[in-house]
């Protein structure tokens, strides 16, 4: 293919420049389908970029494609999901086929009324040809319609969607309908070409008598298919029967987007049988929040499979080399699934799943059946429900809902055995899954983009639905009534998880109310992200210092690009929470300088030393076991017991110190001593290597006795930083996980806060700083109370920097000051979260709340 | 088994224990759109429309400043029929 190297492309409308990366839709922001731009109209005439013939016009009328002589191919699509309007706000000025002059104009859309209807007026420009482009608009936000912008260069050889005759014979598919609602558009159309250039074949795509190449984007949307429109794919070549399976497949799955699944699917998760939908319009069911947020969306059941299998096994040799395999290859397949889901809880659970399985009381368990003939299912499985049992009767909550994930491990290896095999469910958009538990192998294979929240009804807090729920983001409830299993799937249902409410069949009115929050919401974030790198000013000039709570390199570094100035807390003992040997020194070492070039010179770095202890066990530091973990040799008590520990990870921290502002933390100190003690190891530590310039050395004040003895501290620390988690649980002494208590153990308490205003007066009486690193810092309805009572830096979890900046630009100090001495003055939680909420609309300062 | 699987757990269960979602916002326009647009008195209404859009309607549209509007943090601006301006860009 020739292309003209110079050849410019014209801003098809006026409007404002958006990087393509930066667009709310995966098949354009990765370049699926080509590289150009975007541009959010403040015109209403898309004119052509380039001469050429009119390739393609979608008959809904929001997309258009022109080809020029040298066969540069350019898709125009105007607003995103526009395909759903039908063509309605749209008028073609062109036809296919016809010819078109650069400038000429194409399509008129009535832009109020898409911009109302649709999800976004953001309109793309792609060259879909293949070949790279340059950007000549200047760099300016705002560009004109007709105004050069982009520069065609030369062809990309791998994206080439030529096709060689190939030899051998033909092979047809299967003829199939559509799934697609608004048929093969731009986004499944590009799924599917992408697919279909992973082929040596000649691709074709047939539908009546047209055929088209089916690796050409523009080509198939020709085609202009519509739902259940019936097509069949060709292909030629010595790859052609696995193209028509993949491509058949894909084309039967909907191309990447939702749509009814076909009536069989034999996987594990299977949408459960609703022979009697439960009829409750309005209907109000509750349960117990275990993610927080409020989503609308649709049923989904999940029901798990159950498996069949002999009692009586093939003889002992067989049956056991059966389950061996079995093992093995779920072995296997853990491992995979862990490094596939490396970044999120997932993966640390599929690793503890393979650790469940090496342990030998499960087979202990299975052999001697296995040796009384009982097959390979049958004796494994007795062994996992045997487990099951005792994980449950150990009337702790935590190890109860581990049994399911034992249960869950079982099972995979059950299947493996039996060799049944698994298959990835399709699910439609806004599902909301509705199971009585869900493992994490059945949410591992599900298509987590359109889940929008969980409902089960066993569960609880630490449940694996509530970690991934939180993970994702996502609402989840657990502990519903067993009856929201029999909500027929696809019912319409309002999850609001805070209120531990989930309505089936919601008010228009209440959809709408929740959509419109959550989009406010959403704008919201977007433009605090945007505005990340900018500092934590208050109006009046305040900085507060907004930094990162991290627990490993990757953190950190997300932390940085965030926004975070700096690091104000970094749990370093999950640097290694997965080891049985504790680490080497160089390996020590290795891991502190990482993270503290990744922070850098400009910034702080808080490394709180090993915070272990009976409640958080480290396998490496054997520990006997506490009646009562919480109230026992936690933190800097137990580092004091076992000195060698302390000075080990001092050293090991001290040489990074002149990589970043070090900074060193102390966990749990409760007595002076236990300050005095360890500043004496690291003075020793750092004189042995010849440090000079010590770090800074500071105390958590997560222990209501150092806060009231903040003045007698402050002194001997160079800064404090308040842990609001155990603070509150000691001050009001309630467990935060406690079932029934863990609602009113709130760090909003008055007692709490009092605390906190101590320790703050105490630190700024002797010139040192106070830093929140607890989860109240990463509550938004804090953030004017912690300025107000004058705190100086907040370390929030990592995704909230950009959302904590910005409520700080938004505050006034003395706003904040008067603020916090009203509230303190408050008698309960529910007292100060109630006075926090009219000042935090008014304190969105300036604004008018117009009336409309 | 109990104590090296609650070890395996702790990490993925630990750090999100407490809910740290902030919490929802009331946004409204700036003090300097709103005098860019002629001031709150020429402001009927406004509603957050397809991303990146706000839309208002006016009483008088030859009293929208587009200088004032670039300078107070909107790219872009859009006057339609019927006193209806959509500010464009506003995601950023």
């Amino acid at each position: 293919m020739v292309t003209t190297q110079q050849l410019e492309l014209l801003a098809p409308l006026s409007g404002v420049l958006m990087p393509l990366e930066q667009v709310p839709d995966p098949v354009f922001s990765s370049r699926l389908m080509g590289d150009g731009l975007c541009i959010d109209p403040t015109s209403q005439v898309l004119c052509a970029p380039l001469a050429g013939v009119i390739s393609n016009l979608q008959h809904t009328g929001h997309a258009v494609s022109i080809t020029d002589a040298s066969g540069v191919q350019v898709l125009l699509h105007i607003g995103l999901d526009t395909v759903n309007l039908g063509g309605q706000g749209f008028t073609c000025l062109v036809e296919e086929g016809q010819q078109v002059v650069a400038g000429q104009a194409l399509i008129e859309f009535d832009a109020d009324y898409v911009a109302q209807h649709a999800r976004s007026l953001l309109t793309l420009m792609l060259v879909v040809s293949g070949e790279s482009i340059t950007d000549v608009s200047g760099g300016e936000m705002l560009v004109e319609a007709g105004q050069p912008v982009l520069r065609v260069g030369e062809a990309a050889v791998q994206v080439s969607t030529q096709q060689a005759p190939s030899q051998g014979d033909t092979l047809f598919s299967l003829a199939i309908a559509l799934p697609n609602p608004n048929g093969l558009h731009a986004r499944p159309a590009a799924v599917f070409a992408q697919a279909a250039k992973g082929f040596a074949a000649t691709i074709e795509l047939h539908k009546h008598e047209q055929r088209i190449n089916a690796k050409s984007l523009v080509a198939i949307m020709t085609l202009q298919t519509s739902h259940g429109d019936v097509v069949q794919v060709s292909a030629t070549g010595e790859d052609a029967e696995q193209a028509i399976r993949v491509l058949s497949d894909l084309l039967v799955a909907g191309c990447g987007e939702a749509v009814t699944p076909a009536a069989q699917v034999a996987t594990e998760t299977t949408y459960a049988p609703a022979p009697e939908p439960v009829q409750v319009d309005g209907a109000l069911l509750r349960g117990v929040c275990a993610s927080s947020g409020a989503v609308f969306g649709q049923v989904v059941q999940i029901a798990a499979q159950t498996l069949d299998y002999p009692e009586v096994g093939a003889g002992e040799a067989f049956e056991r080399a059966q389950l061996q395999r079995a093992l093995l290859e779920a072995d296997t397949a853990l491992d995979t699934l862990g490094r596939e889901f490396s970044q999120g809880p997932q993966g640390q659970i599929f690793s503890a799943h393979r650790e469940l399985l090496q342990d030998p009381s499960l087979l202990e368990q299975a052999y001697p059946l296995l040796a009384s003939g009982k097959s390979a299912a049958f004796s494994w499985a007795a062994a996992v429900e045997a487990n099951e049992k005792v994980f449950r009767n150990l009337g702790n909550a935590f190890l109860a809902e581990r049994a399911q994930d034992l249960a869950d491990v079982g099972q995979r290896v059950l299947k493996l055995i039996l060799r049944v095999e698994d298959a990835v469910q399709a699910l439609p958009d806004n599902a909301i899954l509705i199971a009585d538990q869900l493992s994490p192998s059945q949410t591992a294979g599900l298509d987590t983009t359109k889940v929008v929240g969980f409902a089960t009804v066993g569960g609880g807090a630490t449940s694996h639905v509530a970690i991934l729920a939180r993970a994702l983001g996502l609402p989840a409830m657990c502990g519903l009534p067993a009856h929201v299993l029999s909500l027929a799937s696809g019912t319409p249902v309002l999850l609001d998880a805070e209120q531990g409410e989930l309505h089936v069949r919601p008010s228009e009115a209440a959809v709408a109310a929740l959509t419109a929050k959550r989009e406010q919401q959403r704008v919201r974030q977007a433009r605090d992200l945007a505005h990340a790198a900018l500092r934590a000013d208050t109006r009046d000039g305040r900085h507060i210092e907004v930094s990162a709570n991290i627990a490993s390199l990757a953190e950190a570094e997300q932390g940085m690009s965030l926004g975070g100035e700096g690091v104000g807390l970094l749990r370093s003992e999950f640097l290694y929470l997965e080891r049985s040997s504790a680490p080497s020194h160089d390996e020590q070492i290795a891991t502190y300088s990482a993270i503290a070039r990744a922070v850098g010179p400009d910034y702080n770095l808080v490394v709180r030393t090993l915070d272990v202890g009976g409640d958080k066990p480290l396998a490496y530091v054997p520990m006997e076991p506490e009646a009562n973990p919480f109230l026992g040799m936690r933190g800097v008590r137990l580092c004091l017991e076992r000195p060698e520990l302390l000075r080990e990870q001092f050293s090991a921290i001290l040489a990074s110190a002149d990589l970043t502002r070090l900074h060193i933390m102390l966990p749990m100190v409760t007595q002076v001593s236990e300050l005095r003690l360890a500043r004496q190891l690291l003075e020793e530590q750092a004189q042995r290597l010849g440090i000079t310039r010590l770090p800074k050395l500071g105390i958590m004040i997560e222990v209501p006795a150092a806060a009231l003895m903040a003045d007698v501290f402050a002194p001997e620390v160079d800064f404090f930083s308040i842990g609001t988690n155990d603070l509150t649980q000691y001050t009001l002494a309630m467990d935060r996980d406690h079932p029934r208590l863990a609602s009113q153990a709130d760090s909003f308490h008055p007692a709490v806060l009092r605390l906190i205003a101590t320790t703050v007066k105490a630190a700024h009486a002797h010139g040192k700083w106070v830093g929140v690193c607890g989860a109240l810092a990463s509550e938004s309805l804090a953030v004017p109370l912690l300025v107000g009572l004058g705190v100086d830096e907040l370390s929030v979890s990592v995704p909230l920097i950009p959302t904590i900046k910005a409520r700080v630009r938004e505050l006034t100090l003395k706003d904040c000051q008067v603020l916090a001495q009203q509230v303190l003055v408050l008698e309960s939680a529910e007292q100060v979260r109630a006075a926090l909420q009219p000042s935090h609309a008014a304190n969105v300062a300036h604004s008018l709340v117009l009336e409309n | 088994m109990f104590a090296k699987l609650q070890q395996a757990f702790w990490k993925a269960l630990t750090p999100d224990l407490v809910a740290d979602e902030p919490a929802p916002y009331t946004s409204t326009l700036q003090s300097a759109v709103v005098a860019a647009l002629g001031g709150a008195s020429n402001l009927k209404s406004e509603q957050r429309v397809a991303l990146t859009r706000i839309r208002v309607e006016l009483n008088d549209t030859s009293r929208v400043d587009p200088h004032a509007l670039r300078l107070a943090g909107v790219p872009g601006v859009m006057t339609l029929a019927g006193g209806v301006v959509h500010l464009v860009g506003v995601n950023d």
